[in-house]
């Protein structure tokens, strides 16, 4: 027997699949902190793109706990960590061909980030 | 891992085209496929990140000459095998005896 | 209608591929057909970017909804019924004299289904993904935004599992307005930030 039916489809719709963790975390920033992604390259899966690798911003915002993705990708959310949005300036990010006038906000999990 | 799917900054990419009043999905098989990723999910064969993974496992080439639901069509695929839900082989048989019945 | 096309040609690879896996994955007790032509059905018909114009203009009229809006967008927009599936965690961002906000996901495409249904071709191309970060007043202008530099652009790259949905200005001369008639001036585009909301008719 099929695990989804039309049944149960409105509220598997509706009620999703939260990768919102129900842990008792500490956070090691907070908004205000200047951070700096790590430079890493891992061969598995991440949510940490190239192009903030190595660069410093500012928390702008602490979303709560979630599952790490890149341990997830092994089957079973784990890892659970703070994801911070943090604000970079273009010009940081891009040198002298960034935008004027322009921002970078991302989200980012703890293990993502140190303090600069 | 630093796959093609990470494309923020890249260049040259050519011009964003956009479409009017744009369906849901432009084929039928694209809603099935659609579909498929919340009757996968339901029978426990992947989560979100292995899902993803998936997609970003596929060839440059590939990913760039292909659809977002192809994308996700690869991501079956790979993981299905993967935990042997499918046999090696097993949808290529499959195609070849629909194919034979008449499509 | 790609149903009727599907019958009367040859289906092509693609079809055909997905056709056999879930032919195989149905005969395997794996999957109900019926499920993916309730899902379809969904959102085909029931979940769109009208959903997210309604919240749009809920937050254009009500301050007391605003603030709740940009304060925990995940239980303001659900006070509407819209929730669930890649909407789980919402995050509100309102432009403002001073700050124009664009989406976009550098690694897949994530978008939020329950207010903006599906995502559009173009938020899902190379090119977008790619050029937003760099280049958003580019993007913007390829949009036909023109934005001075007084305006600070602030990108979200939604990389994780937090979606992001933009709160336009409410254009002037819109005072008399109804919700109704303000939510009929919300596009999807307004929402993700490539556009401005319509100037109202007349």
């Amino acid at each position: 027997m099929p695990a989804l039916t039309p049944d149960i489809v409105p509220g598997l719709v509706a009620g999703g699949a939260s990768c919102r963790m129900d842990a008792d975390v500490a956070p090691r920033f907070k908004v205000g902190d200047r951070v700096t992604a790590r430079n890493v390259n891992p061969l598995s899966h991440t949510r940490l793109p190239r192009y903030i690798r190595g660069k410093t911003g500012i928390v702008a915002r602490d979303h709560g706990v979630f599952a790490f993705p890149d341990t997830s990708v092994c089957g079973v959310h784990s890892d659970p960590q703070h994801v911070y949005s943090v604000r970079f300036e273009a010009d940081h990010l891009w040198g002298e061909h960034a935008n004027a006038n322009s921002s970078l906000y991302i989200d980012l999990f703890d293990d993502y980030l140190d303090l600069a | 891992m630093n796959g093609i799917h990470d494309m923020g900054g890249m260049q040259c990419m050519g011009p964003i085209e956009r479409e009017e009043n744009e369906p849901a999905f432009h084929e039928e098989w694209e809603g099935r496929v659609f579909g498929m990723f919340f009757t996968n999910f339901a029978e426990g064969h992947f989560n979100v990140d292995m899902f993803r993974h998936g997609i970003e496992r596929m060839g440059p080439a590939e990913y760039l000459e292909t659809s977002y639901y192809e994308h996700w069509l690869h991501s079956f695929e790979t993981l299905l095998v993967e935990r042997g839900v499918l046999a090696e082989g097993e949808l290529e048989e499959k195609i070849a005896s629909l194919r034979e019945a008449g499509g | 209608m790609a149903h009727d096309h599907a019958h009367n040609a040859p289906p092509s690879d693609t079809a055909m591929r997905v056709k056999a896996l879930e032919t195989l994955l149905t005969e395997k007790g794996l999957l109900d057909p019926a499920a993916i032509d309730a899902l379809v059905d969904t959102y085909e018909n029931r979940i769109g970017p009208r959903n997210g114009a309604k919240v749009v203009a809920r937050a254009w009229t009500d301050p007391e909804y605003k603030k709740r809006l940009l304060e925990n967008g995940t239980d303001a927009i659900a006070e509407f019924g819209f929730s669930g599936v890649q909407g789980e965690d919402m995050v509100v961002v309102e432009n403002t004299e001073d700050v124009h906000n664009i989406v976009v996901c550098t690694l897949c495409s994530c978008y939020p289904w329950p207010t903006l249904g599906l995502p559009p071709i173009w938020f899902k191309s190379a090119p977008y993904r790619a050029r937003t970060v760099i280049d958003p007043r580019g993007v913007l202008e390829e949009f036909g935004v023109e934005l001075s530099e007084d305006i600070e652009v602030r990108v979200w790259d939604s990389n994780a599992e937090l979606r992001y949905l933009v709160l336009p200005q409410r254009p002037a001369g819109t005072e008399g307005m109804s919700e109704d008639e303000l939510a009929g001036l919300v596009s999807r585009d307004s929402m993700i930030g490539t556009a401005l909301a319509d100037a109202p008719a007349g």
